[in-house]
């Protein structure tokens, strides 16, 4: 081990973090008001203003602290509950209930979400049709705008979208922040191939009953979006396992386990944005001169995707999410955002801030609408 | 017909992992060319259709003689799918599970033309979980069509692991492809005990 290895401080001026922060700051700007900000609105002006505000503090203090992930982690668990508390509200102002019925799915009145994309491929590629009772273009949460939302982040961040652009990840993220230490402690490596087999069979049921398997029978997300409504043994079976899988892999073992356990056991979105983590420019890197091996980043992976022998390798699995959270555990900042081609332990400095500003990008103007409008909501009931 | 699919492809998976090793040496000797191991392959899969439709036909006939009342043809497949799930699920997470393959055998056939159809018949008869499922649905279809659809969604969802044998040298991380097929069997294994929990509350609900 070299320990004279030069140590990257990732910390910038006062300065330097606000001149970093500017593209940011007029890009949202541009985003969050089209341009023209409208102040006919009082509340809409306010949620609007507490939005692009929060958006770009969190990127400053990402930059002026030089820690990714706690502040990542905010926008990324109120993402997930602003978005939770839009749907339901938009459902309960259309429907007047969560759940949907029959009917809605015959209008094709279902939001899509980005978990049926791989139920989608095998059924599109043989029969030509969209196996989701949503709405092609237009409408609230359309299916051709998250494909290409989804396919453009994955192309660019690789799985780098579940810590990212996930609007559901946020769930579990805050969830296995509750305990300062985990209770479970040891979990077989090789459950982290469960999401493939997941895949495998999803993906095959929706092929062979064109119906989207996974959003019929086992996303958990049901329980903070919307879901069937119980009308039989079927429906209340469905109404169990949702239920059931919810409370299990997004609350009590990410609380457990301080891991994204959903995430890492479950979702089978999760397999295909690992692969394409080989394909996308960025990635985390291990420094073996400045590494003195002390497993921290290991502990803390949420995703499984450090290993002892991957740190001694110098090599991190396809499992990782780019979160961060390794990044910021390292005392020697031996692991750390790099690009592709580019030797581990050069450009930290660069590699972090371009990833950091596509990333971070990509989720402050996925999230702000969502944001926007539960924040609107929440004034509007407040005042 | 996708549950028995998805039953097959699952378990087919978990029968290579226990198989494997005593089939490659037979079926894809190295010294066998691609039409050699081709022929084998087929009269392997051929063998394990034929018993398959043995099955389904006996299982139906046994069902009709054993479920004649509604109520024991809702409660005993229920029960069954359960416990055989249960089963397929310990066999799944459970660490002592054995890797003893009934085809092992095969090394005492010494007529070398007779070993793939010994080894179709001794893989598809290796009484697993899964087969006591697959057996259990034959025999609770309505009509002897539906049990043979069944058994042969079963036969074509396992199917799909004995076709890339003959490149199985070439497959990389060979141990990662086993452990999906062992949870995938676990995640087959907990479709059949939600689709028993269904019968049978289904079968109380409806008196």
């Amino acid at each position: 081990m070299d320990n004279t290895a030069v140590t990257y401080k990732m910390k910038k001026t006062f300065g330097k973090s606000l001149l970093y922060t500017l593209p940011m700051f007029i890009i949202t700007f541009m985003f969050i008001t089209g341009g023209k900000p409208d102040f006919s609105d009082p509340s809409t002006a306010l949620a609007m203003s507490i939005t692009f505000l929060g958006v770009n503090v969190l990127y400053f203090l990402m930059h002026y602290t030089g820690k990714t992930d706690r502040f990542r982690a905010v926008l990324f668990i109120v993402f997930a509950m602003s978005l939770s508390f839009t749907l339901i509200s938009n459902m309960l102002e259309t429907r007047d209930a969560m759940s949907f019925s029959r009917a809605d799915m015959l209008e094709c009145k279902i939001p899509f979400c980005h978990l049926v994309i791989p139920m989608m491929i095998i059924p599109a590629a043989f029969t030509r049709s969209i196996i989701f009772p949503g709405s092609i273009i237009g409408g609230f949460a359309d299916i051709s705008s998250m494909v290409i939302l989804w396919l453009a982040a994955t192309l660019v961040l690789g799985r780098g979208f579940c810590s990212w652009g996930c609007f559901y990840g946020g769930w579990e993220d805050g969830f296995s922040r509750f305990r300062k230490k985990p209770v479970i402690k040891r979990i077989s490596e090789s459950w982290k191939w469960m999401p493939f087999a997941v895949l495998i069979m999803v993906a095959l049921t929706a092929a062979l009953t064109l119906v989207p398997t996974y959003c019929d029978w086992i996303c958990p997300f049901k329980a903070v979006t919307e879901f069937e409504q119980v009308t039989g043994v079927a429906s209340a079976a469905k109404a169990g396992i949702f239920i059931s899988l919810f409370g299990g892999l997004v609350v009590i073992l990410p609380v457990m386990t301080k891991k994204r356990t959903q995430c890492s056991f479950l979702c089978p979105l999760g397999p295909i944005n690992s692969v394409s983590n080989k394909v996308t420019p960025f990635a985390i890197k291990i420094d073996k001169k400045s590494c003195t091996e002390c497993m921290k980043c290991v502990d803390t992976c949420p995703l499984f995707a450090l290993t002892p022998e991957g740190i001694k390798a110098g090599s991190v699995s396809i499992f990782c999410s780019k979160c961060g959270k390794c990044v910021d555990a390292c005392t020697r900042n031996a692991i750390h955002f790099g690009i592709k081609g580019v030797p581990s332990g050069t450009m930290k400095n660069f590699s972090r801030n371009l990833f950091l500003f596509v990333s971070f990008l990509f989720i402050a103007v996925f999230s702000s609408g969502a944001i926007i409008n539960s924040l609107q909501s929440l004034l509007k009931l407040i005042f | 017909m996708t549950d028995s699919f998805i039953l097959g492809l699952s378990s087919g998976s978990a029968c290579l992992v226990t198989c494997g090793m005593v089939m490659f040496p037979y079926l894809m000797a190295g010294s066998a060319g691609v039409k050699k191991i081709a022929v084998d392959l087929l009269i392997f899969l051929l063998t394990r259709l034929v018993i398959y439709f043995l099955l389904a036909t006996l299982a139906w006939y046994f069902g009709q003689a054993l479920f004649s009342a509604s109520v024991l043809r809702t409660f005993i497949p229920g029960t069954l799918y359960i416990v055989f799930a249960g089963m397929l699920i310990w066999y799944s997470v459970g660490r002592n599970r054995t890797k003893e393959c009934p085809a092992k055998i095969v090394t005492t056939v010494e007529n070398k033309r007779l070993i793939p159809i010994f080894l179709g018949l001794v893989n598809t008869l290796g009484f697993c979980p899964a087969l006591l499922l697959i057996l259990t649905k034959g025999a609770a279809q309505d009509t002897l069509g539906q049990s043979y659809l069944a058994f042969f969604a079963f036969f074509a969802g396992s199917t799909l692991w004995f076709i890339p044998l003959p490149f199985a040298g070439k497959i990389r991380k060979k141990k990662v492809i086993e452990i999906i097929g062992i949870l995938a069997t676990g995640l087959a294994g907990a479709i059949f005990i939600i689709k028993g929990l269904t019968i049978i509350i289904g079968g109380i609900l409806n008196g």
